[in-house]
């Protein structure tokens, strides 16, 4: 491994100053919930170690992942993170074609085997031995499978690779899979979303490439860091729903006061997700503070579970009164969370209630 | 000389995927078949699904041109209700639209199309050396000067929006956010950080001067910029004689106003205006591994053909307005409105014209933003509550990026009963239908030159990312 390069020289190499190159390591402890101390630890891996070479191919898909990628908030984080990756293979923006790109990815898996990380976008259809999603030639689940074959670890980017995302939706014409259905053998790294926040995609190659590990998971594979609060935990418009406040229709007097938008169908309250802290387009904003309530993107099956639009209690995922203690569970690892849990839960009963009687 | 046949795939630098087959003899193509490998099924799984859903769905198709999805969705909506968003509502869906059409051009340019002109095949021209500095794909610095205008720009998407891409603000009504004059000022400030961009690097010139331009002669002219610099190159490998089209352009018309679009709708044949025969539109399904019949897109179906049995080569359908190919994009859109640029550029209709036409309408895209912006009323209301009927039928036509797009929708008993989807790219790299007439690229494609020793030719890659095909939206 002696000849690939470390964080620090491609750094360089593109011109980046030390002043960034710290600020970014700063931001990425702060992105990762790590306390300032971590900062020299970071900056002295990026310095010392190779960098890890990363694969990043696509299936069926829509490129949001990719697209929100490059929109990361750091400037220096997609420079560098996607200068890092995109100098190995990535189908949507790099360099060569045709063959020459075919070439390049068999290079960098016979150059790199065992050390690089599987980026996966989009996920293989199945049906008809795969020929929906044909690439160079070949059905992509046959691309996949030899790429993961000597991959260290493998990212499922986004709804798609994770669980099956809108291409899955009943009938599943094309019997679109998610990658772990496919790809049993190698540690797999959930990263949902629809497409999953720029900040959480650059967050979580970052802290595999500083640590040499993976971050710590949920029960479901994601990383904890950025998966283990509901997105109506740390919602600014939580104490709305609190106090009974809500958005009763389109662009009435409520919604403009900013009341909550259970009643128009936010899944916030089932949906486990950084966007309420994190947000979106560099911090700017996220779909509830835009008006229009969450459609659970990260959670698997949201695309199948009745309209948008209906209200949060008709998830067959989320029974209010049996699965309190699953939700509870599947924040595992957080302190407190399933008392959170309960306590929302109550709060929407409550709510339930209300709307019943107002109904009645 | 001798015969042979290339296979090309997969493509880089476009959206999705593409494989074409091309038959080369003499040092040139002689026929060219474009396949699109990606099929999900979307409009199948449509069915039986509450109409509103389709907001949700649709946008997923794709992940660079979501909005525009997200607008065909809304109108055909909208239409089957028999209502139209409100005038503030429809502005602000307007401006989301714009700053997406706006963001692809510029992604486009940047980073699908200039980084051809940085590979070791043009090694000794003139212009070589600047354009490895400018437009190595991932590190040039014009494209990373762009990817961060660009980000800038979508924080107004970001804004109004909640996130990008996938955005769920644009419903039949209106738009769910009501942008405050503290929101309008930041979005102000955003354009003009945009415009910035532009006159710095894109055109190294105010936009004012481009607009001005009248021909594609003094087009040729141009120097500053980015855009000076394709210039020089287009004139080095004479690109106004690649990728020729057929002269057929149509447009549905981009950003619907109370008083009409702002860009006009309209068809473009034989050298002259005329207004679109919307019941000509049908799909045919001759070589598309597809089942069922030639069909106007409110009876047609999607049932594929897992034997992929030939002639069939592509999941692509092939779509005809009155048994004609039209050519989709920037450039047929500004030809359609009428600007002189562009209507001295029709007849050319080569790699060269659609990229001016892009650039053209990157200039004037962000003149219609900054007057949008001007013109919303923060007082007025963005959306009325809209109840889908039961039963009905919808339309939604709206001018994607990279072209015409449209949504035909048929609700009964409350549910999606039909949904049929025509992209841009389904009508420029569409297959050839039952009178054997190849799909726009397809016939751009026959003639151009091809090294005996290249087996992805640059010409050809020129000419297909000249149309910026997005490929997961022409099947999808």
């Amino acid at each position: 491994m002696s000849e690939i390069e470390t964080f620090y020289d491609v750094m360089r190499r593109q011109g980046i100053t030390r002043r960034s190159f710290m600020k970014y390591c700063s931001l990425t402890a702060a992105a990762l919930g790590l306390s300032p101390s971590f900062v020299p630890k970071i900056a002295h891996a990026m310095e010392n170690k190779p960098r890890t070479p990363v694969i990043w191919v696509h299936g069926l898909e829509c490129t949001c992942c990719s697209e929100s990628f490059i929109r990361s908030a750091h400037p220096l984080a997609k420079d560098v993170v996607l200068s890092m990756i995109s100098l190995d293979y990535d189908d949507t923006l790099m360099a060569a074609a045709g063959h020459q790109a075919e070439a390049a990815l068999q290079d960098t898996i016979e150059k790199y085997k065992g050390n690089y990380i599987l980026a996966v976008e989009g996920n293989p259809p199945l049906n008809e031995d795969g020929m929906y999603c044909i690439v160079g030639g070949k059905p992509f689940v046959d691309q996949l499978k030899h790429a993961a074959e000597h991959a260290k670890a493998v990212i499922s980017w986004g709804a798609c690779a994770s669980y099956g995302c809108v291409q899955a939706a009943k009938p599943n014409p094309t019997r679109a899979t998610p990658v772990h259905k496919v790809i049993t053998d190698k540690p797999i790294i959930k990263v949902p979303g629809c497409p999953p926040i720029a900040e959480v995609m650059t967050g979580v190659i970052t802290y595999m490439l500083t640590f040499d590990r993976l971050p710590e998971l949920d029960r479901q594979g994601r990383p904890a860091m950025f998966y283990s609060q509901r997105i109506h935990d740390k919602c600014y418009r939580r104490p709305h729903f609190d106090a009974g406040q809500f958005v009763e229709q389109w662009d009435d007097e409520n919604a403009r006061k900013g009341y909550c938008l259970y009643k128009m169908g936010c899944k916030g309250p089932t949906t486990y997700n950084a966007c309420s802290t994190v947000r979106w387009n560099e911090g700017v904003s996220f779909p509830i503070q835009s008006g229009h309530g969450c459609i659970g993107c990260s959670e698997d099956g949201f695309w199948d579970q009745g309209s948008f639009y209906d209200r949060v209690t008709d998830l067959t995922q989320f029974g209010v009164e049996a699965n309190a203690d699953k939700v509870g569970m599947t924040a595992a690892g957080v302190v407190g969370a399933g008392v959170a849990a309960h306590a929302a839960i109550s709060a929407l009963k409550a709510a339930q209630r209300k709307s019943q009687k107002e109904e009645a | 000389m001798s015969e042979r046949n290339l296979l090309v795939g997969p493509f880089n630098r476009v959206e999705g995927d593409l494989e074409l087959r091309l038959e080369v003899d003499a040092g040139q193509v002689r026929a060219a078949y474009a396949n699109s490998p990606l099929f999900r099924g979307f409009e199948r799984m449509m069915i039986g699904k509450d109409p509103r859903d389709a907001l949700t769905i649709t946008p997923r198709i794709c992940g660079i041109c979501s909005i525009s999805q997200s607008a065909a969705a809304a109108i055909a909506l909208a239409d089957a209700a028999g209502v139209r968003p409100t005038p503030e509502g429809e502005k602000v869906a307007a401006l989301l639209h714009a700053v997406e059409n706006l963001a692809d051009h510029v992604t486009h340019f940047n980073l699908f199309f200039m980084p051809d002109f940085a590979k070791p095949g043009y090694a000794g021209r003139d212009w070589f050396d600047a354009a490895v500095a400018r437009f190595t794909a991932g590190k040039g610095s014009s494209l990373r000067r762009a990817i961060d205008a660009r980000a800038q720009l979508l924080h107004i998407v970001g804004l109004l929006g909640g996130k990008w891409p996938h955005t769920l603000a644009i419903q039949p009504g209106g738009v769910t956010r009501a942008p405050s004059a503290r929101d309008l000022i930041r979005i102000g400030t955003s354009l003009r950080a945009f415009r910035r961009y532009l006159e710095e690097q894109l055109f190294g010139a105010p936009l004012e001067a481009f607009l001005s331009l009248g021909t594609g002669d003094q087009a040729a002219n141009w120097t500053t910029g980015d855009a000076g610099f394709f210039m020089t190159i287009a004139a080095d490998l004479d690109l106004q004689a690649l990728g020729r089209g057929r002269g057929r352009y149509m447009s549905f018309g981009a950003y619907p106003m109370r008083d009409g679009p702002l860009f006009a709708p309209g068809l473009w044949r034989d050298g002259a205006r005329h207004d679109i025969d919307h019941a000509a539109i049908a799909e045919d399904l001759s070589h598309a591994w597809m089942l069922g019949e030639t069909a106007h897109p409110t009876r047609a179906e999607t049932l594929p053909d897992a034997a992929m049995s030939g002639p069939a080569y592509s999941w692509c359908k092939a779509p005809r307005l009155a048994g004609e190919t039209v050519e989709v994009g920037a450039l047929a859109r500004q030809i359609l409105d009428g600007h002189p640029l562009a209507l001295s550029l029709a007849e050319e209709g080569s790699v060269r014209a659609r990229i001016l036409g892009r650039l053209l309408e990157i200039a004037r895209s962000q003149l219609v933003l900054e007057e949008l912006l001007s013109s919303i009323n923060p007082a007025g209301k963005f959306m009325d509550q809209v109840t889908i009927p039961h039963d009905g039928t919808g339309v939604g036509l709206v001018e994607a990026a990279r072209g015409s797009l449209g949504h035909w929708l048929r609700i009964e008993d409350g549910k999606i009963a039909s949904y049929q989807i025509i992209a841009p790219t389904t009508w420029n790299f569409s297959p050839r239908d039952s009178a054997g007439i190849p799909g726009p690229v397809e016939g751009s494609l026959v003639g151009a030159a091809v090294g005996d020793d290249e087996d992805t030719p640059l010409s050809v890659q020129h000419i297909v990312r000249s149309y910026d095909p997005c490929m997961v939206c022409t099947v999808h």
